[in-house]
């Protein structure tokens, strides 16, 4: 099981953090050096969460828990007009990147009003795309007991966030509702955590089943691979996208046959992935359990 | 500017006013609105807004946003130099050249530059209605899109929902407006 947190401190020393990742059987999941400051997101054995804690108290820095890490979340708004953005839409979608997630935003075709919300069936399948999803609903209890009918089939774990503090409605967080100004004060931070531990809680779970379950290979692992194959284009930022159960990779035409002939121990990637094009974006590999595909060493 | 929210909950009401008192700050209207009474009625999806328009600012002259020397005129309110611009250039033609961003030459004699310094650059009355519609778009819920205006002097009322308007809704709101005219304390008009 790894664990994923990141480094954030100065650049002394930190190659050798890196190193030490990378020797514990770790990854380097995100890099990124501003002049004197540096930021590393870094995925290791959770059992081996003491010797990065020592080497990052030898470097002098900051480790920081990534809750979030790992995952790939949807941002459902009603529509992309400016009554939703920027606020709440982006502080949610940066909240939320904070705590370590990959963030997608959405405006849903038809997702205004109350008795004409609905959800078409291609958005429902990009949302089931990620790992979870964010509906950002209005003010009014009434609109949003009637409007959550359009996440009731959805397939990944969601969290409701709108208005009203207190709603008798399972997986829904308050005080997130429409707003004209920047959620920055300590009461709406507050809120924005707290929408954050239920994901983690509904993430938790999905976590636990994958555990009980294991994947064929890490998705973390397969990333590396893949990005050895094909390295990132220049300029290009998260080329690869880790799930909690497989991946989603951003693919030139032609580059798919490569993906699927990569040798993972004794198989290919393509015996122990489902690989489907993205109705969103790049390809998706979905990792299947070992227990269907025998251990690939 | 005082705002009056009544029709949903506590919250939505308090959510709403600020909303109300943000965006017409936003688009700039927020000294030239008297008040704004806005009803929600969530549960039949019914929203009523009635904007009173206050004062509104004098034209805005070249005298206003700019600073005379002989021929040149340097623009001490950026804001409205392209309006200047395209009304000289209207006037004067190729008379006009800008010799820099806030700097301006205009070929005339000094009567003629007398005259010129009141003429009005940019009239706020004129695009008023337009931005107080633009403001009571961006308020009221994006769903509400069946709009009806209900006309009267000084004031902009609209009732939006995403259902048919009823009559009934119609009669209520002109009672209410009526009793906004009068300038008695607003009611709940549920």
């Amino acid at each position: 099981m790894y664990k994923i947190m990141m480094f954030s401190g100065g650049v002394y020393k930190f190659n050798e953090l890196k190193e030490l990742t990378q020797d514990i059987g770790g990854f380097i999941l995100q890099e990124m050096v501003m002049q004197m400051e540096t930021m590393l997101h870094l995925a290791f054995p959770a059992e081996e969460e003491k010797v990065i804690r020592n080497k990052v108290k030898e470097v002098g820095g900051k480790l920081i828990e990534l809750p979030l890490a790992g995952a790939e979340i949807m941002i459902v708004v009603p529509s992309l007009g400016r009554h939703h953005a920027v606020d709440p839409m982006c502080d949610v979608a940066e909240f939320l990147r904070r705590k370590g997630a990959i963030t997608n935003m959405m405006g849903l075709t038809r997702g205004v009003g109350k008795r004409i919300a609905q959800m078409k069936v291609e958005e429902k399948r990009i949302i089931e795309e990620c790992d979870a999803a964010v509906f950002i609903f209005g003010n009014f209890k009434e609109c949003i007991e009637d409007k959550k009918r359009i996440c009731d089939d959805l397939e990944v774990p969601y969290i409701i966030v709108g208005g009203p503090p207190e709603m008798d409605l399972p997986h829904y967080v308050g005080n997130i509702g429409r707003r004209t100004e920047r959620m920055k004060r300590k009461h709406e931070i507050a809120s924005l955590e707290k929408m954050v531990e239920g994901l983690r809680a509904e993430l938790d779970v999905r976590r636990r089943e994958i555990e009980e379950d294991p994947l064929a290979a890490s998705p973390l692992f397969l990333k590396e691979l893949i990005d050895m194959t094909i390295p990132p284009k220049p300029g290009e930022e998260f080329s690869t996208i880790i799930h909690l159960d497989g991946l989603r990779v951003k693919l030139e035409p032609g580059e798919e046959e490569q993906i699927r002939n990569i040798e993972i121990g004794n198989r290919k990637l393509s015996d122990i992935c489902e690989i489907k094009k993205s109705l969103y974006e790049g390809y998706l590999l979905k990792i299947l359990p070992e227990a269907e595909t025998g251990s690939v060493f | 500017m005082e705002v009056k929210v009544e029709g949903g909950d506590e919250f939505a009401n308090a959510s709403y006013s600020r909303i109300c008192q943000n965006i017409f700050r936003e688009v700039g209207l927020h000294s030239n609105v008297d008040n704004v009474y806005l009803f929600c009625d969530p549960s039949e999806h019914v929203f009523v807004i009635s904007v009173k328009i206050g004062r509104v600012p004098s034209p805005i002259t070249v005298n206003d946003m700019t600073l005379r020397g002989d021929n040149r005129l340097k623009i001490t309110d950026e804001k409205y130099a392209p309006k200047l611009l395209a009304l000289l250039w209207d006037k004067f033609d190729d008379r006009v050249k800008q010799l820099s961003r806030l700097e301006i030459t205009v070929d005339v004699d000094a009567k003629e530059m007398e005259k010129l310094m009141k003429m009005v650059v940019y009239e706020p009355r004129e695009d008023l209605n337009v931005r107080i519609l633009d403001a009571v778009d961006r308020i009221l819920p994006e769903g509400a899109r069946v709009r009806y205006p209900l006309p009267s002097s000084g004031r902009v009322t609209i009732i939006a929902s995403e259902n048919p308007i009823s009559d009934e809704w119609k009669k209520r709101v002109e009672d209410m407006v009526a009793e906004l005219e009068k300038g008695g304390t607003v009611r709940c008009i549920r």
